[in-house]
């Protein structure tokens, strides 16, 4: 056992991966288990496990790691007088609670019922796209968001970032006033001021431009897809006609822009088709995470997939990629490439397809590998697949290749009969708008001039977005900038007014979806923190007649209405619906005509050196790498940076908390001798910048990816000190992936926080049982393995007589509630542990508390590798969402002294939190690992996010934060306890959303209807993988999805009767042997798997 | 090592019987005093308008419902918007000093703000809908509010007088129509009416921990 406080960094070479260069590695891999069943496969969480470090060790051994050193050194002296204070204080607060008022409306809004929540239709706009969603309004307070069921591209359902944009709303480091920055005495200085005040001066300074037509004027706004944001522009314009207009967005998808314009001549949109998708390749596109559309696409993937229960089929994903993202997680082939290798790899697709006899211009179908670099082999198969299916399959490509790949993508699909069958398109808005690089550059070369320009700028941050050799904040200084923001952020520093933004859901607005289709924004609440649209400060300071966001929205709406009829009623009914219908954007089927020699000539040209050698699958150069600048999953392009939810929410992949850092493939890891924790240098041109690694299996040799969004230094209190902002790296030139980047090892290291290892359920007897228990939790399976034996899941553990000692217990005229989790839909993005912890009032509790173990998701996303480590291609990740299984026989009720923890007659496994004393011998009994503790008040008090006295270094106004505070208290669900120090909590099954559901049918004399309670995590789900119901209502969804061919229980031979049921993924690789080398071979029966030792 | 010197075994016995009559005194405290009986019953905080519940509900014979209008739909009772009160006092004593509060915050919009009386603790989800449309009456639980001058808590709201009801709903239950009924009697015994509203309504009250606390 190591000592408790500072547990040794492990001895260096343990790591298979660091001595895979000089010794073979202790691991050996259960046979290239690639071509053939997923049966025999090894699973692992992390490399530490795989390689059994002291720290896994560690999380594994102990329910409550490094418990000791963190709890005050209680001598006898602290003791008693604790227990003084304690005791005096007790006479004082116990006669009464203070005193609760009830403020009744003095006029109640018609339809208003104080204490019942509302839900209001509106859309959440990201990037230029919006998704409907329905906004939860308790008492005038939003505090939930749920998907818009009839908006196309939401379908009920929403991501992590929608969800987490409630917290946003309340954040109390939101700008709360109007600064203006004046220079005194050669210093600048900061004066509050209020609207009016600005008001004011804009009249004057902004009269003077418009007498001068404008010139001088420049506004610079991120990319948003409003009708009323376009109009209220084009007035704008009007008014200041020499003004210039200049759009940017850090993350964009310029790139399938130009690369549709160079195939169609226009750009175009893609609007894919997954539910009708047989084979679909995915070229460093992320389209069920990281899309703007990947709500849809992930329900449409999901629903394809399903269909393998009903007539035995699947499709087929293929992913090629640099980094491991979560379409590949969900590949069924995967293959890892340098993402500057991926042009090139498109060509030689379109020459294979070429050779089967697909029509591909011969510019592109003689598309020759340079010299000493072949193809990759697994081509020339994806090809024969995709000639075998032309007219139902997809060719993506993600977003950060260059314009060319896009052009051959778009080549291919034509090629192959997918356009106007899976593959439509639409016209891009503003056609005419350059793009968001050379918009900020030009903007720049524009500020360089010595003349004062007056430089508005709508709620970006270009002083920390900005392509880094573009020094953007040293340009602000010289020029009156008027910046309208949530936040006080990087480019409010450099400012001459800071103006605080309205929140979405405090304002009035509009958006488009990715296909077009209109929905109107509507706000729930009185902006906080006096905000305003940035519609209304264009408004104000063009002297429009209407300023008003609501009188706004309404002269647009008017103005697209033409259709005649009422426009009220259309009003009224767009607002209702969140949409408004038949306002998508006609389909289109452009053909392609492009100068494909030119396109080939200039992707030959990308193939550089050490990219040659890594196609021609030699070991890549090891002087030189390739950055991939990423989308962070949860901050966005780092404008989440504040947002405590989404900071704690373990990364889909990485699982990473609150940083980012380089995720290196294990072969760069094992070359630079670094391992997770260790620093690296890296060097981009004259830019350097050092950063911890994460060695992500599966990652491509010769590449590192770099999340964005991170090291932000004026995001906010919960911001302070996460991560390393990347964007010092990110130059125009290289602005999506740098290649040429020499990277070193730094020396120093740095913690990262991950849950990989947290929760573990397998064994503490060491990998070999890990190798036969994952295997039993997490089931998965080929397609010719279900073929064959669709009921294989069931036999994939022992089963074992289950004796009741005493009978069985019985749900006669009660529902019996129940959940199924189907794997084979779940991608494992992470929205449900979101919206459990929005619903449930789920702390955040920071990331020394997260390195502790002390996360406090109810719902967890289990993530699994498996394959050889060493080889990237091999590597597999396999998701599993873990919650609380409400067991019959529940091993925590059986512990508990004090009966906080108790079955209903409905056989749910309840918490009685004022019941709870804190013995946690729950957690430690609950083999499932699903149990939480309060440790401390993690709403707020010293290890709160916002309490950074006790962090290093301590900010100034950052002290411990010892109450709730009431602004951070209006996000809570009133309809669930929150808990307090000293108390355990799980999954409920959201019982709030039943016991409300029961009432409302019994109160209308009927019984619940199936569908009828849906639980957060089942409601946010893109994919539907997640069902709840009853089985004791025959008729019910659930209760003719629980007995499936691919249903198990986890553990069952526990007998602990679990209520959650899972459904085994089925995979459907290339070469599907089907299990067939170990037929009939039941799992190795080590140690027992009921393991009754760790559970009673 | 510390020896007690000889006198104190004089007194010996009397810090023996002072320890244990203390502890027990503690005890004693601790139970009764701290109790709900003790400590909650009774409650009757000076609200901000002097409203008589025995004026309007007792002499009146104003229904519950006609303010407390949510109290079959939703969680809350709700206390009614000033607008309620305005609907009838535009007519009746528009003048009286009493109600200078209404009239201001019916003209400025601003809320009167009343103390809360039946105040139960946050981790307790009570829904009156549940128990008004099962014939549990208003009575029951507020006592008889058309009496009250001033409103006061009557009754202890705590668990196990809950529970008192939810084992044995027979012994509380009314017909539904006389809910709101205040001065309401059983015409035949309670055990013989409960029982057979009990049948008639379906009635299984649950005792899950589940069913209050979530």
């Amino acid at each position: 056992m190591p000592p408790l406080t500072s547990p040794p960094r492990p001895v260096r070479d343990r790591s298979p991966l660091t001595r895979a260069a000089d010794t073979p590695a202790r691991f050996e891999p259960s046979g290239r288990a690639r071509q053939g069943s997923l049966k025999g496969r090894t699973y692992w969480r992390s490399l530490d496990e795989l390689a059994d470090s002291p720290e896994f060790r560690a999380h594994l051994e102990r329910e409550f790691p490094n418990l000791a050193p963190h709890l005050t050194p209680a001598t006898r002296r602290t003791f008693l007088k604790l227990m003084g204070a304690s005791l005096a204080l007790a006479g004082a607060t116990a006669c009464r609670w203070p005193a609760e008022l009830i403020v009744p409306y003095a006029r109640r809004p018609p339809g208003r019922t104080p204490g019942v929540s509302v839900s209001y239709a509106t859309a959440f706009e990201l990037g230029g796209v919006g998704t409907g969603v329905l906004a939860t309004s308790f008492d005038g307070r939003p505090i939930k968001i749920e998907g818009n069921e009839l908006h196309p591209f939401s379908r009920g359902a929403t991501d992590a970032l929608a969800q987490a944009s409630v917290l946003e709303l309340y954040d109390p480091d939101r700008s709360t006033r109007v600064v203006q920055r004046v220079a005194t005495d050669g210093r600048m200085i900061e004066m509050n001021r209020s609207w009016e005040e600005f008001a004011a001066w804009a009249g004057q300074h902004f009269g003077t431009l418009k007498s001068r037509a404008g010139a001088g004027l420049r506004v610079l706004s991120g990319a948003t897809s409003s009708p009323t944001f376009a109009d209220v522009r084009a007035r704008f314009l009007k008014v200041f006609p020499q003004a210039k207009w200049f759009e940017y967005e850090p993350l964009s998808r310029d790139n399938e822009r130009i690369g549709t314009a160079m195939a169609f001549g226009k750009p175009h949109r893609p609007q894919l088709r997954f539910d009708q998708a047989e084979r679909v390749v995915c070229f460093d596109c992320d389209f069920l995470l990281t899309h703007p559309a990947s709500v849809r696409y992930m329900r449409d993937f999901a629903s394809r997939r399903a269909r393998v229960d009903h007539d035995q089929t699947l499709n087929r994903l293929y992913v090629i990629e640099s980094t491991y993202s979560l379409t590949g997680a969900n590949a069924d082939e995967r293959y890892a490439v340098r993402s500057s290798d991926i042009p090139a790899l498109l060509c030689h697709l379109a020459a294979e397809l070429g050779r089967q006899g697909v029509t591909i211009p011969p510019a592109i179908a003689s598309f020759e590998a340079p010299p000493g670099a072949a193809p990759p082999r697994y081509l020339a198969e994806m090809a024969v697949d995709l000639a075998a299916h032309q007219g139902r399959s997809i060719i993506a490509v993600g977003p950060r290749q260059s314009p060319d790949a896009h052009a051959v993508a778009a080549l291919l699909n034509e090629a192959l009969g997918n356009v106007g069958k899976t593959v439509h398109y639409t016209a891009e808005p503003d056609p005419q708008r350059p793009t968001h690089l050379d918009a900020i550059g030009a903007l720049a070369v524009d500020l360089h001039d010595a003349t004062p320009r007056t430089l508005i700028i709508l709620g970006g941050n270009p002083a920390y977005d900005a392509p880094a050799d573009l020094a953007f904040d040293a340009l602000l200084a010289r020029h009156t900038v008027v910046h309208l923001s949530l936040y006080r952020n990087e480019t409010s520093q450099h400012c001459t007014w800071h103006l605080p933004a309205a929140h979405y859901l405090e304002a009035w607005g509009d958006c488009c979806a990715w296909d077009g289709t209109l929905s109107l924004v509507q706000p729930l609440i009185d902006p906080l923190y006096n905000g305003r649209a940035p519609i209304e400060l264009l408004t104000l300071l063009a002297g429009d007649e209407l300023t008003r966001g609501y009188e706004l929205v309404r002269r647009t709406f008017k103005a697209q209405f033409t259709g005649g009829g009422d426009f009220e009623a259309a009003w009224r009914r767009g607002l209702h619906d969140g949409l408004v219908p038949d306002t998508a954007w006609p389909l289109q089927t452009p053909s392609t005509n492009a100068d494909w020699a030119a396109i080939a000539s200039r992707i030959k040209g990308t193939v550089s050196p050490p990219a040659r050698a890594s196609l021609g699958g030699g070991a890549p150069n090891a002087d030189t790498y390739e950055i991939v600048f990423a989308q962070d999953h949860k901050l966005y392009d780092g404008r989440f940076a504040n947002n405590g939810w989404l900071q704690e929410l373990p990364d889909p992949i990485t699982k990473l908390t609150w940083d980012n850092a380089a995720l290196i493939s294990t072969a760069d890891a094992a070359r630079l001798r670094v391992r997770q924790d260790d620093k690296i240098e890296i060097t981009v041109g004259d830019r350097r910048l050092s950063l911890p690694v994460y060695v992500l299996p599966g990652h491509a040799p010769g590449s590192l990816t770099l999340p964005l969004g991170y090291g932000r230094p004026h995001a906010g209190i919960v911001a302070q000190g996460s991560g390393f902002d990347v964007y010092k790296l990110r130059t125009a030139a290289r602005w999506h992936v740098a290649t040429g980047a020499k990277v070193r090892r730094a020396g120093g290291t740095y913690r990262l926080s991950t849950t990989q290892d947290h929760h573990t359920i397998d064994s503490d007897v060491g990998r070999e049982e890990t190798k036969v228990r994952v295997p039993e939790l997490l089931r998965e399976g080929t397609l010719e393995e279900f073929k064959r034996d669709p009921k294989f899941a069931a036999k994939r553990a022992h089963a074992l007589p289950l004796i009741q000692l005493f009978g069985d217990h019985e749900f006669r005229d009660k529902p019996k509630w129940a959940m199924t989790v189907d794997l084979n839909r779940c991608t494992g993005c992470s929205a449900c542990v979101l919206a459990c912890q929005a619903e449930n009032n789920i702390p955040v509790v920071g990331k020394e508390e997260v390195l502790r173990g002390r996360e406090m998701h109810w719902m967890r996303i289990d993530r699994y590798f498996s394959g050889d480590p060493r080889q990237a291609d091999d590597v597999h990740i396999s998701q599993q969402p873990m919650l609380c299984q409400q067991c019959e026989n529940a091993p925590c009720e059986q512990v508990c002294p004090v009966g906080a923890t108790l079955h209903d007659q409905e056989g749910l496994n309840v918490m009685v939190y004022n019941r709870c004393i804190g013995t946690r011998y729950c957690s430690n009994n609950c083999p499932w690992k699903v149990r939480r503790f309060n440790w401390f008040y993690n709403h707020y008090g010293p290890k709160h996010p916002r309490s950074k006295a006790t962090g290093t270094p301590p900010y100034p106004g950052t002290l411990p934060q010892t109450e709730i505070t009431p602004i951070e208290m209006m996000v809570h669900n009133p309809n669930v306890t929150v808990r307090t120090r000293g108390v355990m909590e799980k999954c409920t099954y959201c019982i709030q959303r039943i016991e409300a559901a029961k009432i409302k049918a019994r109160n209308d004399g009927r019984p619940v209807r199936d569908g009828e309670i849906v639980t957060a995590c089942q409601q946010v789900c893109p994919a539907e993988a997640l069902l709840f119901g009853d089985l004791n209502d025959a008729g019910s969804r659930i209760a003719r999805l629980y007995p499936n061919e691919r249903s198990y229980f986890m553990l069952e031979t526990l007998n602990a009767r679990p209520r959650t049921r899972y459904l085994a993924r089925i995979r459907n690789p290339l070469h599907d042997a089907g299990g067939t080398q170990e037929q009939g071979h039941a799992p190795q029966h080590v140690g027992g798997g009921a393991e009754p030792g760790r559970t009673g | 090592m510390f020896e007690f010197p000889r006198w104190t075994n004089r007194i010996r016995n009397w810090v023996g019987l002072g320890l244990g009559l203390g502890l027990l005194y503690v005890t004693v405290v601790l139970t009764f005093g701290f109790s709900p009986q003790a400590t909650d019953v009774g409650y009757m905080p000076v609200q901000p308008l002097p409203y008589s519940h025995a004026l309007h509900a007792g002499k009146l014979g104003l229904d519950c419902r006609y303010c407390h209008t949510s109290v079959e739909t939703a969680a809350n009772a709700n206390v009614p918007p000033t607008q309620t009160c305005i609907n009838c006092h535009t007519n009746i004593l528009p003048e009286s000093a009493k109600l200078v509060k209404v009239r201001e915050s019916a003209a400025t919009g601003s809320p009167v703000p009343w103390v809360r009386i039946h105040d139960l603790p946050d981790y307790v989800y009570f829904n009156h809908s549940a128990h008004v449309r099962r014939g549990v009456g208003c009575a029951t639980c507020h006592g008889r509010i058309d009496k009250m001058e001033v409103v006061y808590q009557e009754k202890p709201l705590s668990m196990s007088w809950c529970l008192e009801c939810h084992r044995a709903p027979e012994k509380f239950i009314r017909p539904k129509e006389e809910v709101t009924n205040m001065a309401w009697e059983p015409v035949e015994p309670q055990e013989v009416l409960g029982a057979r509203l009990v049948q008639q309504y379906n009635l299984k009250p649950s005792t899950d921990c589940s069913t209050c606390h979530r």
